[in-house]
């Protein structure tokens, strides 16, 4: 019995560590090539030397307070993103749940828009700290997806219900961002909608200090509850029947979901469908293991960011467009394919 | 099985539950005895289905109670539950690329702790569970990829990793041909006989039900229009008063169980005889 034991039960797990070995490789490139590219290219043993902390004045201002900050925001915030995409995509059974599409994003933006404005005095200085910057995304985020679980009621468990109310609810969540963008102050518009556009250039060391303070505890959390979540691959009555708390967990997925996001977005702003591809590619290539997903999906969710800050910077310079925009520009054709095999499926 | 427990595994005691206003159990009673196989059967919509999730507190009723060896179950821990009582939904489902393997280990769920999430006994049950309802050679396939059969055996083996002691299955045979109904309803008979495991049951074919049940239940809105052996329920008076069909009743040959032989719905029969003479 004890050789059944010892069998390797899911046929994705053999797999797992190659595959995780080369997407750590791929990550540390994509990182390190972060640093490097930019409107000066700085040589990789160059980047070494400014981290072990022996290089150049102009090379440490460059590296330390230019281009590691956007890298670390960018492997944080899409990390984040995507492990609230796989969580979310997890408890409501469906593959094109997204904290974009469920209206958490678009919340968040809200959140931040307001807080933006209100907290702002005549000569553009925030009159409180920026530290709670987060807590603005993360109350506008929480409040979107109560008010989607809110307009489902009872049909909360039906998946398509909760996405046209996400859809429903993320539209409201723009227009009034667009509006206090227009009423507000004019000199918050332009910081406004590259925050909503989602870049990474402009975070600061103080600013991924909070992002990291707040996200370790969150994913230490995830990673804890991520036993209770293969049983909610099965519909309600068996999921339940096998001893599984839905309404609880479920209600809890989705607060620890909207958090996540909240964090993710909160300086960086509203990336688009990195929340929807990345826990995907992370099932495609990782198989249906919960904490291989959820490390896959933070890992892939990084690099994808990454890599669309690095394009961006690459192919735009000198001018500074958002990465969320080329996050966006190759999401929206995903969710189309998504969209489009599901109802083949369903027909 | 001591003799001090009570003979009844679960008693259902004046249980009331409605959807909204509509009152789907009325102060509904049955006492489900230890060890035995009991089917439930009745129309459409006579609360069957919504008694079954109730037992399992799926669904908790407005009024009554329903004990598990004298302790009502709204006392217990959703796990301790999960422990003791099993159930197959009507119509179950999950991803098309999960395994069957791993379909049967979430039956293992309640048995998992944060410190020990896979042990060894996991491990037995699961290979138990598969060999017991012959899904071992399909471990590694896809569940998309299995026939209604099949798969149906699946869903009872990951019932069956559970071990609980007390199994519903809500129309385990549904979509199933003939022989694969058989299979299955002989499966859950052996389970019954050779472990002991109380069984309950929502089976549609009478037939079936009077062949394998040892307690036979009508339900009908939402009461208990009768219980007892099949030989007890299977009169043509009952079944025209549960089900509102004139039936035969005769002595199956070969297993010796009462089969019915419905002759026509009592109600619309007139309206129907009309309907085809026009049509002709």
């Amino acid at each position: 019995m004890t050789a059944i034991a010892a069998r390797p039960a899911r046929p994705g797990v053999a797999r797992a560590p190659l595959v995780l070995t080369a997407m750590v490789v791929l990550f540390a490139v994509l990182g390190l090539s972060g640093v490097a590219f930019g409107s000066t290219w700085i040589p990789l043993e160059d980047v070494a030397r400014v981290i072990l902390g022996f290089g150049d004045k102009t090379q440490n201002l460059i590296v330390l307070q230019l281009r590691l900050p956007r890298v670390v925001a960018a492997i944080l915030s899409g990390g984040a993103i995507a492990v609230a995409g796989y969580l979310l995509q997890k408890v409501t059974r469906n593959e094109l749940a997204s904290p974009g599409v469920l209206g958490v994003v678009d919340g968040a933006a809200l959140g931040v828009v307001i807080f933006l404005a209100a907290l702002s005095d005549e000569s553009n200085a925030l009159v409180t700290s920026i530290a709670y910057q987060p807590l603005a995304a993360a109350i506008g985020g929480l409040t979107a997806i109560a008010l989607v679980f809110a307009l489902s009621g009872r049909q909360a468990s039906s998946a398509v219900r909760l996405l046209l109310f996400g859809i429903a609810v993320a539209a409201v969540a723009k227009a009034l961002t667009m509006i206090m963008m227009l009423v507000g102050p004019i000199y918050r518009t332009t910081q406004a909608a590259r925050w909503i556009a989602g870049a990474v250039n402009e975070v600061n060391w103080s600013e991924i200090q909070i992002t990291f303070l707040a996200l370790v505890p969150l994913l230490v959390i995830t990673l804890l509850v991520a036993r209770r979540l293969p049983p909610a691959d099965l519909d309600e009555v068996s999921a339940q029947s096998v001893g599984l708390n839905l309404p609880v967990v479920r209600l809890f997925i989705f607060v620890l979901a909207a958090v996540l996001t909240a964090v993710g977005v909160a300086f960086v702003g509203g990336v688009g469908f990195i929340g929807l591809m990345a826990p995907h590619l992370a099932r495609m290539l990782m198989g249906r293991g919960v904490h291989l997903g959820i490390v896959g999906s933070f890992v892939i969710g990084a690099m994808m960011l990454l890599a669309a800050d690095l394009l961006v910077r690459v192919a735009f310079a000198p001018v500074e467009v958002p990465a969320g925009t080329v996050t966006a520009i190759l999401g929206a054709p995903y969710f189309l394919y998504l969209l489009m095999r599901k109802q083949s499926y369903d027909g | 099985m001591t003799d001090d427990r009570t003979q009844h595994r679960i008693a259902v005691e004046n249980l009331t539950l409605a959807y909204g206003t509509t009152r789907v159990l009325d102060a509904l009673t049955l006492p489900i005895e230890r060890g035995k196989v009991t089917v439930l059967a009745g129309p459409n919509g006579c609360g069957k289905s919504t008694l079954l999730r109730a037992i399992r507190r799926l669904l908790r009723g407005s009024a009554g109670q329903v004990l598990l060896d004298d302790v009502d179950i709204d006392r217990m821990s959703g796990k301790d539950l999960a422990l003791q009582i099993g159930l197959l939904a009507q119509s179950p489902s999950a991803p098309g690329d999960m395994s069957v393997e791993e379909l049967v280990r979430l039956g293992r769920y309640p048995h998992q702790t944060m410190m020990q999430p896979w042990s060894p006994r996991d491990a037995e049950a699961v290979e138990r569970a598969m060999a017991g309802t012959g899904v071992t050679g399909l471990r590694t396939r896809p569940i998309s990829s299995l026939s209604g059969g099949q798969l149906q055996r699946v869903w009872i083996a990951l019932v069956l990793a559970q071990e609980t002691d007390v199994i519903c299955l809500d129309e385990p045979v549904n979509h199933l041909d003939i022989a694969h109904q058989l299979e299955c309803l002989d499966l859950v008979k052996r389970l019954n006989r050779e472990h002991g495991r109380t069984i309950v049951l929502v089976l549609h074919d009478l037939n079936l039900a009077a062949r394998y049940a040892d307690q036979l239940v009508f339900v009908r809105e939402g009461r208990i229009a009768a219980r007892g052996t099949p030989a007890e329920l299977m009169s043509a008076k009952l079944i025209e008063d549960v089900f509102g069909v004139h039936a035969t009743i005769i002595t199956d040959p070969v297993h010796g169980s009462p089969v019915c032989i419905p002759a026509s719905r009592k109600a619309m029969s007139s309206g129907v005889d009309e309907k085809v003479a026009e049509a002709v």
